[in-house]
């Protein structure tokens, strides 16, 4: 148990030390833009969550979400609406997640080759669509789904609120949610269950992919430009959140809560290591240190359980 | 002497797997170990090739007292086994493999390539073995790979080989060149031990005889003084103690009908029926096409030809998914690998064949859940502290309860049970038995696939015998072990 409330308690000793360190930590501006900046990787990592329980992986998202922010934005700039163009942007990501899906499941090819391949052709077809040059000219209104706020509160935190609940509600209590711990514990045992596993796989990828749109969308509208560059590297910080978080890269394992805290953590990494004046390039080896730590004691936890398989 | 075993012991956790093993070998002599399934030959033969410590008895190697710490030693001693499955390097050549470990050193670490290709290319040819040398092992067949397990044991200079069950995978021109190989290797004056089920390929190669039943020698003298009926009988023993013996019922209308299921090479013309009520068992020897049977019912394997019956309706069964949806369950013998999630909580294995059983306005009930669980948990005296821990940290026998359970909570109709008892103790064996039987008393119809024969006499109403991919025969409840046995793994001709 106290082994299962690490990642918590590392997560508040950390806001703690923080807070002493910093005069500036604990002020409203900076901790909302905490959650602005984190907002993009959590709902990212919310989908990552399924997928990894599922026994699976997506490297695609980062371009996913390029993807996804670009042509949500090229709709606006085109005339549709601001919710039609977020829309676009959504189902962008849903198909992809559903192609995943469907290469994993059908030709049976291994889930990290499969997104390594369309993370390749995803960012490719980005930059061909854009001529590698950033989508301008948004309408206004739409810098409110990043910047804006309500009820006191960043937009996006009652966002990233909104996906977590759903997220936690379909892990949980649905067929979808039951079906993925199976498939990732075991899926020769749920093939002999009788569960449709090929389906769900695919659905959880679909699922995967649609939070990335969406995440896509919250970034575009933080820029105020579709950027295809967008996203580099995101897909190993969504990865790395769900195994801070206690997700298992052997699937069966991991939570929500778990995914948030391990975001929030990697969050207030880089907070604190802005405010702290530490280099950002000394940043990205405290982040990798801290995951391969996670990951260590998450085995140490494991092997002393014995037993399990 | 070659190896000279007497009064030899082992003990695994309390479980007397050998009480008395006897064996002597002869240099040049083929000399064959039989008895059924647990009677210690494995462990005798793991004794003898260090992998395995004896608890007691005394082991002579070519005259002087022995006791091997490790296969290593017991290679080092000139004592080599071949495996069914030999462990090989799957992405190297033969040659490679034949030296893996004892390469041609080079300076600087290079292995003399050329060298090892010559050197093996002579060993294949002195033994007229189908091979090459630069051939890769993973293009191999199964029965070519033995063959490389036993040009490394050769070239080790081994005098004592091995072979547990070589035959049981193997095509019948196979098994004629494994048994050429193996009088060459007499010829040249080794010694062999032959561990073999197929009571009909023993005059074909044996020279000598050695039965084990219940961990003991019952029986050791030359294959010409001994008749086959003896042999099963000596297999089988005289008094059977049964601790459980179940009492058939009228059987109903028939469930499920089985006719000429085909798949090309492992099933042919499989043909059978099962009536409610009814525990149909099925023997064979391993790869007689038991679990393919199974497999091929419940839609994993697809079929070459075949059609299917549940209560009188003819289904088509492509995948799983279809098989549960006629009503059909399959309790895999592999519980880790096909049967369970482990590291899932026991409640969610057993609610996974019908989530819609235990949700509420399309959501799962956490409430329902957790009732059907404890329910199942009472019912089938499952030892678990609750049905939330990981369904890996129960025993066996609680393993295949649960398996059991998942689809009991299905309401299943027909059962396939392939090989229930493995891995699991006396006690919960009977209760697994309980349980077959109250299916059964409540209209199931049960297909048992099980090794043990003497289980099958227990509980099964009738017993289908199963040999090389066919449907040898049919014996009724009162069959004797000698006859299944006789069935199972004699060849027409030889029975007759």
């Amino acid at each position: 148990m106290m082994q299962r409330l690490l990642p918590f308690l590392s997560l508040i000793v950390l806001f703690v030390a923080l807070a002493i360190a910093s005069p500036h930590f604990l002020t409203e501006t900076n901790l909302s833009s905490v959650v602005r900046q984190t907002a993009v990787i959590n709902i990212m990592s919310l989908g990552m969550t399924i997928i990894i329980i599922a026994g699976g992986i997506d490297l695609s998202v980062g371009a996913m979400l390029a993807m996804s922010g670009v042509l949500g934005t090229m709709a606006m700039v085109a005339g549709l609406p601001v919710p039609a163009g977020i829309l676009v942007g959504v189902v962008t990501g849903f198909l992809w997640g559903v192609v995943n899906g469907f290469l994993t499941t059908r030709l049976r090819i291994a889930p990290f080759i499969v997104t390594l391949g369309t993370l390749g052709i995803i960012r490719g077809a980005t930059l061909i669509i854009t001529n590698g040059l950033p989508v301008h000219g948004l309408p206004r209104s739409f810098s409110f789904l990043g910047a804006g706020s309500l009820l006191g509160a960043p937009f996006v935190l009652w966002v990233v609120v909104v996906c977590a609940l759903a997220t936690h509600v379909i892990l949980e209590y649905t067929r979808l949610g039951r079906y993925a711990f199976a498939i990732g514990s075991n899926e020769d045992a749920a093939v002999y269950a009788g569960v449709p596993v090929a389906f769900h796989t695919t659905a959880v990828y679909a699922l995967g992919g649609l939070l990335t749109g969406l995440a896509g969308m919250i970034e575009a509208s933080r820029l105020m430009t579709g950027q295809p560059s967008a996203g580099n590297g995101y897909e190993l910080q969504a990865i790395a959140a769900v195994v801070i978080g206690g997700g298992s890269l052997h699937g069966g394992e991991g939570s929500v809560i778990g995914t948030l805290i391990g975001a929030l953590i990697m969050g207030l990494l880089s907070n604190g290591s802005d405010l702290l004046g530490i280099s950002p390039y000394l940043q990205q080896a405290i982040i990798g240190g801290v995951i391969i730590l996670a990951v260590t004691v998450d085995e140490l936890r494991k092997r002393r359980g014995g037993a399990e398989a | 002497m070659l190896l000279d075993l007497s009064g030899i012991q082992k003990r695994f956790s309390g479980v007397t797997a050998l009480r008395d093993g006897n064996l002597s070998v002869a240099a040049g002599e083929v000399h064959l170990l039989l008895g059924e399934n647990g009677a210690g030959k494995s462990t005798l033969m793991k004794i003898v090739a260090g992998i395995e410590r004896r608890d007691g008895g005394r082991m002579l190697w070519q005259d002087r007292e022995a006791a091997f710490a490790s296969p290593a030693e017991a290679a080092a001693a000139g004592i080599a086994m071949v495996h069914q499955e030999s462990p090989l390097a799957p992405h190297l050549s033969i040659a490679e493999n034949i030296f893996l470990g004892r390469e041609e050193r080079l300076p600087f670490g290079w292995a003399n390539r050329r060298r090892m290709i010559e050197k093996a290319s002579l060993l294949i040819a002195r033994h007229r073995f189908p091979l090459r040398a630069h051939w890769q092992v993973d293009r191999l067949s199964p029965a070519e790979k033995q063959l490389v397990g036993i040009c490394r044991a050769i070239q080790h200079g081994s005098s004592l080989l091995i072979f547990d069950e070589p035959t049981a995978s193997l095509s019948g021109a196979e098994t004629e060149e494994v048994f050429r190989i193996v009088r060459g290797l007499r010829e040249r004056g080794m010694g062999v031990i032959y561990i073999t089920h197929r009571l009909d390929e023993l005059r074909a190669i044996g020279d000598r005889v050695t039965i084990l039943r219940d961990g003991a020698t019952v029986h050791c003298g030359p294959l010409a003084e001994i008749t086959t009926e003896r042999i099963i009988q000596h297999m089988v023993g005289r008094e059977i103690v049964s601790i459980y013996q179940r009492q058939p019922l009228a059987p109903g209308a028939e469930l499920l009908r089985v006719e000429g299921l085909t798949r090309r090479g492992v099933l042919q013309d499989v043909s059978f029926a099962a009536r409610t009520g009814e525990i149909v068992g099925l023997a064979g020897l391993i790869g007689a096409g038991r679990t393919e049977t199974c497999r091929a019912i419940f839609g994993v394997d697809p079929i070459d030809s075949g059609r299917l019956f549940v209560a009188g309706r003819a289904v088509r069964i492509r995948s799983p998914r279809e098989a549960v949806a006629a009503g059909i369950a399959l309790v895999t013998e592999d519980r880790q690998r096909t049967g369970l999630a482990l590291r899932l909580p026991i409640a969610y294995n057993i609610t996974m064949t019908d989530l819609g059983a235990v949700s509420r306005r399309g959501l799962l009930s956490n409430g329902k859940q957790a009732r059907v669980t404890a329910d199942y948990i009472a019912r089938l005296r499952i030892r678990a502290a609750s049905g939330r821990q990981a369904a890996g940290r129960l025993s066996g026998g609680n393993q295949q309860k649960v398996a059991i359970a998942k689809w009991l909570f299905r309401h299943a109709r027909v059962f396939l049970f392939d090989e229930p008892t493995r891995g699991i103790d006396v006690g919960a064996k009977a209760e697994v038995f309980q349980l077959m039987d109250a299916l059964a008393r409540e209209g199931a119809a049960i297909l048992m696939v099980s090794s043990e024969m003497q289980e099958l006499l227990q509980v099964a109403d009738r017993i289908l015998v199963m040999r090389q991919g066919r449907i040898a025969g049919e014996l009724p409840r009162n069959t004797t072990q000698e006859e299944i046995m006789r069935c199972a793994a004699l060849a027409p001709e030889a029975a007759s």
